[in-house]
């Protein structure tokens, strides 16, 4: 399923966030939205969510708009991993997936068989079945978040929209979270991800959003935005960019200024 | 409850179906109910004068006994009923308040809600001494929903914190239970009402207030009932819940709205009882797991049988006298609240 943005305008009170964005992520394509901090992206993608309710503009879901559909009717084919959700720390894994159902139950519906498959499915997509019993309080950062995207996948989302799910966690846990995400979206499924990490967005992107003062300043592959001529006027310092050996990805890092 | 360590056997041991295939909640419901029952017969047994067991079932079911058909059906069947209903007026709104706003320590009377209706109460009965039942209620659900919104106000984004949202609570609660006192005191009537209405009773209650508050009870114990698996969604935090189609403010207005009639419906029967809210859903919790489409309900439950009972023992106390019945909800919930005070929050 694609995610359309066009002439997307969010604002905080009379601050404009973002101003006037349009892009189209079709379906199947892992996009990586990177900026500096206050650069409008994690607004981007709560708006793109309808989290962040448009000054103008409008969010196309299959070139339907989202205003004109019931928020759970959203539910079933968009989900969204807000940045560091709240701890439910005394829920188990398998019950936090169950939340994932609730948009396609009914208030005193009794679950059925496709819920049950459903969170199954996402248990296993996420390599949780082994800590299905377990409380979230018991289990490390990286597992935690796959438990958190395991209630996306429970949705049975065919857009998933991530808010830096890489941040907090170790390199290892990282790569364990992005994996898992790239797997998802080889699967078909549309990802739009906010990322800090430029490595990260560089290796688990098939396109990269450069966002600036609330406005795109770069699109396109990883290794034509991961340049030093586009991302020092976004990030607003002198850059250098390697290639990975092994597969010959740009890796942009900050040029030393004091060593 | 709070981040005890649960191993996995733990786990399965409580999600288990235990018996048969019926699953925790139901057998918790079951047991609930018989106590609740065992209560209710009691109590038709029990008070200034005793019947025994079988007269007190000849006057239930049958006119062969006027003296005990008289005790029964006019005194203390009603009063049992009214009972039930206001503790499971004040514990589903507890309920729904523990859920909305997060907050172990949420109770319609602790957040003022009971409050804000009882001064709604107070100021129609001083108005107007000879107001109908249902004036008193319709002032009461007013008082209710300003108290409640108000409550929405101030935990407008969900996120407020706990201590802040408790501490509005008891300023909102302190001023509104001052003004009472003052209404109530200055003018110079109902000395032995009063006393009855504020520490919460069941004194001279009947069939007028179960007539009166059914109608809206139920349809408010319904909408409870059915919005209590919104509470688990909110639960997660408002992004999270948006995400997965909750209209988090909307509901929020709803469930707090609902919270506010419910305990309208018990304040216009017993006055200002504490504790019953806060108490019940705790209970509930610690029987049934988190999971609010089972805690509401059970919560209803716990709450019709803490205030039966207490009723009953405030009848007994010191007989053919009584003693107001928020005296021993009271003596049930601060001691309960120290606990979990120190011990959970």
């Amino acid at each position: 399923m694609k995610i359309s943005v066009s002439r997307l305008v969010l604002n905080y009170g009379s601050r404009v966030v973002v101003d006037g964005v349009s892009f189209e992520v079709p379906s199947g394509q892992m996009v990586s939205i990177v900026g500096p901090n206050g650069s409008g992206k994690s607004t981007l993608l709560r708006g793109m969510a309808r989290l962040h309710k448009p000054h103008a503009g409008q969010v196309l879901l299959d070139g339907v708009d989202l205003r004109s559909m019931r928020s759970r009717q959203v539910a079933r084919k968009l989900a969204i991993l807000p940045q560091s959700p709240e701890a439910a720390l005394d829920l188990t894994v398998r019950e936090l997936a169950w939340r994932g159902r609730f948009p396609h139950q009914g208030p005193l519906q009794r679950p059925t068989q496709p819920d049950v498959e459903a969170v199954e499915f996402a248990l296993a997509a996420a390599d949780l079945r082994g800590l299905a019993s377990r409380p979230l309080g018991s289990l490390s950062g990286g597992e935690r978040q796959r438990a958190w995207i395991a209630l996306a996948l429970a949705q049975q989302p065919r857009v998933l929209l991530l808010d830096e799910p890489t941040s907090f966690l170790d390199i290892a846990h990282a790569a364990e979270v992005m994996n898992l995400v790239r797997r998802l979206n080889r699967d078909g499924l549309t990802v739009v991800t906010v990322l800090h990490d430029l490595i990260l967005a560089a290796r688990y992107s098939d396109r990269i959003i450069a966002v600036n003062n609330g406005s795109i300043a770069f699109d396109g592959s990883p290794r034509d935005v991961l340049q030093p001529a586009t991302l020092e006027p976004v990030f607003g310092i002198p850059m250098t960019v390697i290639r990975d050996p092994e597969t010959g990805l740009p890796i942009p890092l900050p040029k030393a200024t004091c060593i | 409850m709070s981040g005890i360590a649960v191993t996995p056997e733990d786990d399965a041991l409580v999600r288990r179906p235990l018996l048969l295939g019926i699953r925790r909640p139901l057998i918790v419901a079951s047991l609930a109910v018989l106590l609740l029952l065992g209560i209710s017969f009691l109590s038709l047994m029990l008070g200034a004068v005793n019947l025994s067991a079988s007269d007190a079932l000849t006057g239930l079911v049958s006119n062969s006994d006027a003296f005990a058909r008289n005790v029964v059906w006019q005194i203390r069947y009603p009063r049992v009923l009214d009972g039930m209903i206001v503790g499971a007026g004040f514990a589903l709104a507890g309920a729904l308040l523990q859920g909305v706003t997060r907050n172990p320590l949420a109770d319609p009377t602790i957040f003022g809600v009971t409050a804000a209706a009882g001064l709604a109460s107070a100021i129609a009965i001083v108005a107007d001494r000879t107001i109908p039942q249902w004036g008193i209620a319709m002032a009461c659900c007013a008082g209710g929903l300003v108290g409640s919104g108000l409550l929405f106000v101030i935990a407008w984004r969900g996120a407020v914190s706990t201590v802040r949202l408790a501490l509005a609570g008891v300023a909102i609660s302190a001023f509104f239970g001052a003004a009472i006192v003052g209404l109530l005191a200055s003018s110079r009537t109902f000395l032995q009402i009063s006393l009855g209405f504020l520490a919460g009773g069941m004194y001279g209650t009947g069939w007028v207030d179960f007539r009166t508050m059914l109608p809206y009870f139920i349809p408010a114990a319904i909408a409870a009932v059915l919005v209590s698996g919104r509470l688990n969604i909110l639960a997660l935090g408002d992004d999270v819940a948006a995400g997965l189609g909750v209209l988090t403010d909307r509901t929020r207005l709803l469930i707090l709205a609902i919270a506010g009639i419910l305990t309208a419906a018990a304040v216009s029967t017993a006055g200002l009882v504490s504790f019953v809210g806060l108490v019940c859903p705790h209970l509930a919790r610690f029987t049934v797991g988190a999971d609010n489409r089972a805690v509401v309900p059970i919560s209803a439950l716990y709450g019709a049988i803490l205030v039966t009972g207490a009723d009953l023992i405030a009848r007994l106390v010191i007989a053919p006298s009584e003693i107001p019945m928020g005296i021993i909800t009271a003596g049930v919930g601060a001691p309960f609240l120290l606990y979990f005070v120190k011990f959970r929050a």
